[in-house]
């Protein structure tokens, strides 16, 4: 193994993944009544083309694609639509879903299976991805298919595949790439047939010595890197593998650089060689906050709860409940919230995973600038945004941040730094306070 | 549907167990090793001056507090006992009892307090107490030095100058130039018969200029053997309460570094320039000056510990770190050299505390992906 690389700054936050990295992943039944959020990527919602009383079959399209940004919804379900409402979402306040009363999970092809992709061509791979309604699976949920058709004039030579899963708790990428490797080397290889590109490697932090393992003896080139929080952020995990740097503001494609999650593979070797659109995916479900932590393949629609009943239920005092990982995570303040195709975790935390600090004075000891990886000065970023000096938050560099969390991490004075850094990015954003 | 009801809040979701009070509390306990050689050098009364300044400072943070009607927990966060104890730290140990109380409570209330309390302070409180007491009483803070471990010897007369190294130098022929106790104050006297004899040579009158070049010289060597780098390194020697003991305070800035508070960029820029203007032009010509001397005598040691590393009053990012600990470096030497004062410590860190804001606002590091955007 060559040695671990790793990019500058960052912390080490407890990795925690003991709880449910050795839960083999369960295949879960849809539950009774599946709630299909029409928006579950980055970008326009899709529109929906079923109403109430229709019946739709597993994989059946259900919210028409609604611009470039977008992309179609699928079925996991046979069943029949209820309606069509308002519901809590966990990565925004609501959105509409589609409401289904589920009959049974079989059959349903609507897409042709493939068994050889190379006779088929790359735009008729990228136009698969599109109708099968991928997106990153690693959290930001952009449309697949976008990023795999860049302008004629970016030249694309590496092709990234990113198994870091650098958050605390969550394991399902790991337990993906122990138990369902040939999906996402399949995968692997069709994203570099369609992008054209030769040099294509697995990046996985080294406290996962079972996946790299695998990933070796299956032939793949596979990138040990520093365990290190967020050395899956996008920009970071491109840093540590090629030593190129993604411009600020700008996109890895600039430099010539693609990266995929390892589920986003996986879910593209179903589609092209199942026919398989984006209807489930796999989900941790952890945290001293529920009796039995474990990985789920679960299909999209399926409430947090229907998980955490799956679990044996919360244990005691649950202080939050998140969805996705402790640094990045969204706070809920229900359960009552389906999974989307970018659910990688459900963290129900104790009170003592949690931190308790009352938020203090910025003392000014430095520690964010020692660790944002961005390279920003988060303290006078957030310093700013609070007295509402949004040029100036922009001047220190407000809109590069990713709210990756490192720095609030760190702060001894329990700041809330990427709140005020996020709020400065929405008023800056919005045009807020121009020349103030 | 019935769900439970889980409370909203912003990620991440979990942090460090680092706390202002723990960082505030680890420079406490950094601090009392110092404190126990002062104790044994000093005497008693150094401790109570210690004492006392603690108290004063906590008390003036506490009613500040409850004047302005702020939460008077932070006047339990451990920043005032910080700051009276390195008021204290920074005062001769023969000064009466009522001097640190009156400068720690100038500190707190002036320099801390009236610019918003902790984190809002752009000059380090401390050192602004003390400048506050040399302006205000210059006699008994250059005066009260004591002579260590005199106290032992039942001839503790603070009043007097009689640091170990003068009285060593009384016995030899033409002392009475000299007046201070410190090293760095007898070092100065030397630098004064040299100025004197460049002066003499002036008027063309050489051999008066010998002569002063003779004594001058003559106490530096005197200096270099009584205040030995031993002496100096365990603190057997005059000067302010806290600033003496150079391995003890050593040994608290290492327990800061193991414990993740202490920024070593500060004091390692900080003491670098000293030494190496100390080099250059510490000695009586160019480049024979005596680095290592300068560096463990006066209040550098201390000041670049604990005084130059102060989070609060100097920059956030590495590059502007480096540039306050060379700015305070030139600004010490140059006070030690040619200024008014034998020691330029806290002075250049006050003039640079005030530079702070500009340095942050102007040296930023290079945002990730910058230089790229240019191409």
């Amino acid at each position: 193994m060559t040695r671990a690389r790793t990019f500058r700054g960052g912390t080490h936050p407890p990795g925690n993944k003991g709880l449910s990295s050795g839960k083999s992943i369960r295949k879960i039944p849809a539950p009774d009544i599946v709630r299909i959020p029409l928006c579950q990527h980055l970008g326009a919602p899709s529109k929906p083309v079923v109403s109430k009383g229709d019946t739709v079959i597993r994989g059946q399209e259900i919210g028409a694609q609604n611009g470039f940004i977008s992309l179609p919804t699928h079925s996991p379900v046979n069943g029949t639509v209820t309606g069509i409402e308002d519901f809590p979402m966990p990565h925004r306040r609501s959105g509409s879903v589609v409401v289904i009363e589920t009959e049974s999970e079989e059959g349903g092809q609507i897409f042709e299976k493939w068994d050889d992709f190379h006779d088929h061509s790359p735009a008729e791979i990228i136009e698969r991805v599109k109708q099968a309604g991928i997106s990153g699976m690693g959290g930001a949920c952009f449309p697949t298919y976008v990023k795999l058709s860049p302008p004629p004039d970016k030249k694309i030579d590496t092709l990234l595949i990113n198994g870091v899963e650098c958050e605390p708790y969550l394991t399902a990428d790991e337990r993906l790439m122990l138990e369902r490797p040939d999906d996402i080397i399949l995968g692997m290889e069709i994203l570099a047939y369609t992008l054209g590109v030769q040099r294509c490697v697995i990046g996985i932090e080294i406290n996962k010595p079972d996946a790299i393992d695998v990933m070796e003896k299956k032939g793949v080139t596979v990138l040990p890197l520093k365990v290190k929080y967020p050395q899956g952020a996008e920009k970071q995990l491109i840093d540590a593998a090629t030593g190129r740097e993604v411009p600020a503001g700008g996109l890895p494609l600039d430099i010539g650089v693609v990266v995929q999650n390892v589920a986003t593979a996986a879910a593209v070797a179903n589609a092209v060689r199942d026919g398989e659109p984006s209807i489930r995916r796999i989900i941790t479900v952890t945290g001293q906050g529920v009796s039995s932590p474990c990985n789920y393949d679960a299909c999209v629609g399926t409430l947090f709860a229907d998980l955490i009943e799956e679990s044996g239920g919360y244990t005691g005092d649950v202080e939050r409940l998140i969805s996705g990982g402790p640094m990045m995570g969204i706070a809920l303040y229900t359960d009552g919230v389906p999974v989307t195709k970018g659910t990688s975790g459900v963290l129900a935390l104790s009170p003592q995973e949690v931190r308790d600090i009352a938020e203090g004075p910025c003392i000014r000891c430095g520690k964010c600038v020692d660790v944002c990886p961005l390279k920003l000065v988060p303290s006078m970023i957030a310093t700013a945004a609070e007295n509402r000096r949004w040029q100036m938050a922009k001047e220190y560099g407000a809109l590069n941040c990713m709210a990756c969390g490192t720095c609030s991490y760190v702060c001894p004075a329990g700041r809330y730094l990427v709140h005020y850094i996020k709020n400065a990015q929405d008023a800056i954003r919005s045009g807020q306070g121009e020349g103030v | 549907m019935e769900h439970k009801r889980f409370e909203l809040a912003m990620s991440p979701h979990v942090g460090t167990h680092q706390s202002t009070r723990k960082i505030m509390f680890d420079v406490v306990i950094a601090l009392l090793p110092a404190l126990a050689a002062a104790t044994w050098f000093f005497g008693p009364g150094a401790l109570l001056i210690v004492a006392l300044s603690v108290g004063a400072a906590v008390l003036a943070e506490y009613l500040c507090l409850k004047f302005m009607k702020r939460p008077v927990s932070f006047a339990f966060d451990g920043s005032a006992i910080v700051t009276g104890i390195l008021l204290a730290y920074n005062v001769p140990p023969g000064v009466p009892w009522w001097l640190p109380i009156l400068g720690s409570a100038f500190a707190i209330a002036v320099g801390k307090q009236a610019f918003g309390g902790l984190g809002h302070n752009i000059v380090n409180p401390a050192l602004l107490g003390r400048a506050f007491l040399m302006a205000s009483f210059p006699i008994l803070m250059t005066a009260g030095w004591t002579a260590p471990e005199e106290w032992r010897n039942g001839q503790n007369n603070p009043w007097e100058t009689n640091g170990i190294v003068q009285e060593e130098l009384l016995e030899m022929p033409n002392a009475d130039a000299i007046s201070g106790a410190t090293p760095l104050n007898v070092l100065k006297q030397s630098f004064d018969l040299d100025k004197s004899a460049d002066l003499a040579n002036k008027e063309g009158n050489h051999a008066e200029a010998l002569d002063l070049e003779a004594r001058a010289s003559g106490i530096r060597h005197a200096l270099s053997q009584k205040s030995t780098y031993l002496n100096l390194l365990v603190g057997r020697r005059g000067g302010c309460i806290g600033e003496t003991s150079v391995l003890l305070l050593l040994a608290g800035a290492l327990f800061l570094i193991i414990r993740g508070v202490l920024e070593i960029r500060l004091p390692i820029s900080y003491l670098g320039t000293v030494a190496i203007f100390a080099w250059v032009f510490g000695g009586s010509g160019w480049f024979n000056g005596d680095p290592i001397f300068h560096v463990l005598a006066g209040g550098v040691i201390l000041g670049g510990f604990f005084m130059v590393s102060d989070m609060v009053t100097t920059p956030v990012t590495p590059k502007g770190r480096i540039i306050f600990g060379i700015g305070a470096g030139l600004l010490t030497m140059i006070i030690r050299r040619w200024g008014g004062y034998p020691e330029g410590c806290s002075y250049s860190i006050l003039l640079m505390n005030l530079v702070t804001p500009l340095i942050d606002r102007f040296i930023r590091p290079k945002v990730f992906g910058e230089v790229k955007e240019n191409d």
